[in-house]
């Protein structure tokens, strides 16, 4: 497990030391500053109604907006993980491709390394990459919590925020596992890149197709489908089963992707 | 026991072979000059020595284990300089051998000395801090045989490893290579064929994926030359001229 590590060092100083990293961070703080603005003045509308007349003559719909934490905490989660599904490819497309056309997979492949070990430091190096993007998101709701002001107690849930944070982390998760996989079957980094996110588009989609489906098709694309599975954690309730159904994915991933390794030599 | 058996050993790509029905041993301590001409084969037999490739046929073992069983014990016992040296750009080359060391699993314990020890061998020392994409060409090539030379194993498997460097250099890496031999047993593929007569005892010729000559450099001229004087460039053209 040493040399995974090393493996997962390396791949992380790797990525702050070229500018890549820096784009997607970027990246992704200004996209969700762009939502997030969006949806603070989506609130103070929907607030400035209800000083109007009172929450009990505005419609139902509009109850989350009582509070800055379904107002607007929960619903930047979901906003974050439809710009992850953009961003987790360019993170994840270098992790294999990049050793392959820099003859470097050769090093890892007669190293005395486990393709295990390789597989898991390459993915360890791809969470800590991933996890930091993600925690720029933290931003928001630190904001809020700062200058928000609320009817009764602190400004913020933070309990309903984090377990909604852990939600977001665990599909950034299973988007490197995915691209981690898909980034072990190629050289070029930018076909990676598409293939995954090829792979992780449809995946959103798979909602409106299950509604648009009958019984018993629609509950098991319900099922598959991620935002379904990250429904309650983004609204701050854990759910076991929507963490046995990510784990099941990135360890199918995973192996995947140990499995191309292994193939790949024989090429 | 020899340090390297090779036996029946065959490669294809899809359905080109690349080598053939090769079988030859390398005992310990010996040092042997690969040749052949352009796509001969001698990468490919070298990236099935290391455990990179797996074969199509045949069996392979170094200090007694077999590459395809014990892939992780023949590992460990090879240093390998693959035809492109495999480097990090990004990387200073301080942290590029520390990255290989530990990839090596060498105790973190005298880490440190061993990157030291393995850069002034091959004289990277001066430039141990600076990025790698940086480097010219010849010290990308000295830092590619540094990181083979690390942990000192018992093999070495170096394909061109003068390539791309200047005739100093060149005189430098070959009397490197020529002070492992006894402690390590070598192979070394070169397209220059003065420099096997200088380091190699023995030399490997193959053509289009088999084994045209095996021998001692000594008897090889004698055996086919006009003369007992002939020199291995004009073994090299009768043999692979076929
Ligand atoms: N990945 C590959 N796919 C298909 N054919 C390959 C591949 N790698 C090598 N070959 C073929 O195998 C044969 C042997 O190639 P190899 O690289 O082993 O030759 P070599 O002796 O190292 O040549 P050189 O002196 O040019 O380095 C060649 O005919 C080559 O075209
Ligand atoms: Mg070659």
């Amino acid at each position: 497990m040493r040399t995974a590590l090393a493996i997962a060092r390396k791949e992380l100083s790797l990525y702050f030391t070229t500018p890549w990293a820096y784009v997607v961070f970027t990246a992704m703080v200004a996209l969700s500053s762009f939502f997030f603005a969006a949806l603070l003045e989506t609130f103070q509308q929907v607030q400035q109604m209800a000083r109007e007349t009172t929450w009990a003559q505005m419609p139902p719909e509009y109850d989350s907006y009582r509070n800055l934490t379904e107002g607007v905490a929960v619903q930047l989660w979901g906003t974050v993980i439809i710009i992850t599904l953009f961003v987790a490819p360019f993170l994840s497309m270098r992790l294999f491709a990049e050793e392959k056309r820099n003859k470097t997979f050769e090093l890892l492949m007669t190293a005395p390394v486990r393709p295990i070990e390789l597989v898991v430091g390459k993915y360890l190096g791809g969470l800590g990459i991933i996890t930091a993007t993600l925690a720029l998101t933290l931003l928001f709701p630190a904001l809020l919590s700062f200058f928000g002001r609320a009817e009764t107690g602190t400004a913020l849930e933070w309990s309903t925020v984090l377990v909604g944070f852990v939600g977001v982390l665990l599909w950034g998760a299973t988007c490197m596992a995915v691209g981690l996989f898909i980034s072990a079957l190629t050289e070029s980094q930018m076909l990676a890149a598409l293939l995954t996110f090829a792979v992780l588009l449809p995946w959103m989609l798979l909602t409106s197709v299950a509604q648009a489906s009958e019984e018993p098709v629609r509950s098991v694309l319900t099922y598959l489908s991620f935002d379904s599975q990250l429904q309650h954690l983004l609204k701050g309730v854990l759910d076991v089963q929507s963490f046995v159904f990510f784990a099941s994915v990135i360890a199918f991933s995973l192996l995947l992707t140990h499995r191309a390794v292994e193939v790949q030599r024989q090429a | 026991m020899p340090m390297i058996e090779v036996q029946h050993l065959t490669r294809r790509y899809r359905d080109r072979v690349a080598i053939e029905d090769l079988s030859f041993d390398v005992a310990e301590g010996e040092l042997l000059g690969f040749l052949g001409p352009n796509g001969a084969g001698k990468s490919t037999t070298m990236k099935i020595l290391t455990g990179f490739l797996p074969p199509s046929e045949g069996v392979v073992k170094v200090g007694g284990f077999d590459v395809t069983t014990h892939p992780l014990e023949v590992k460990r016992r090879i240093g390998y300089l693959p035809e492109t040296p495999p480097l990090y750009p990004e990387m200073t080359v301080r942290g590029y051998l520390r990255f290989v060391a530990s990839l090596k699993r060498l105790p973190s314990r005298g880490l440190d000395t061993e990157v030291e020890r393995v850069a002034s061998l091959t004289g990277v020392t001066h430039v141990l801090g600076r990025l790698i994409q940086n480097l010219s060409k010849g010290y990308k090539q000295r830092t590619g045989i540094a990181q083979a030379l690390l942990g000192a194993p018992p093999v070495l498997i170096l394909d061109e490893p003068t390539e791309g460097l200047d005739p100093a250099q060149r005189a430098e890496v070959r009397a490197l290579i020529k002070g492992l031999a006894g402690k390590h047993t070598v192979i070394l593929s070169t397209h220059i064929l003065p420099e096997v007569t200088m380091t190699c005892e023995r030399v490997l010729i193959l053509n289009q994926g088999r084994i045209a000559a095996h021998d001692d450099l000594g008897k090889l001229a004698g055996l086919h030359g006009p003369s007992e004087s002939a020199s291995l460039e004009e073994v090299f053209i009768k043999l692979t001229a076929a």
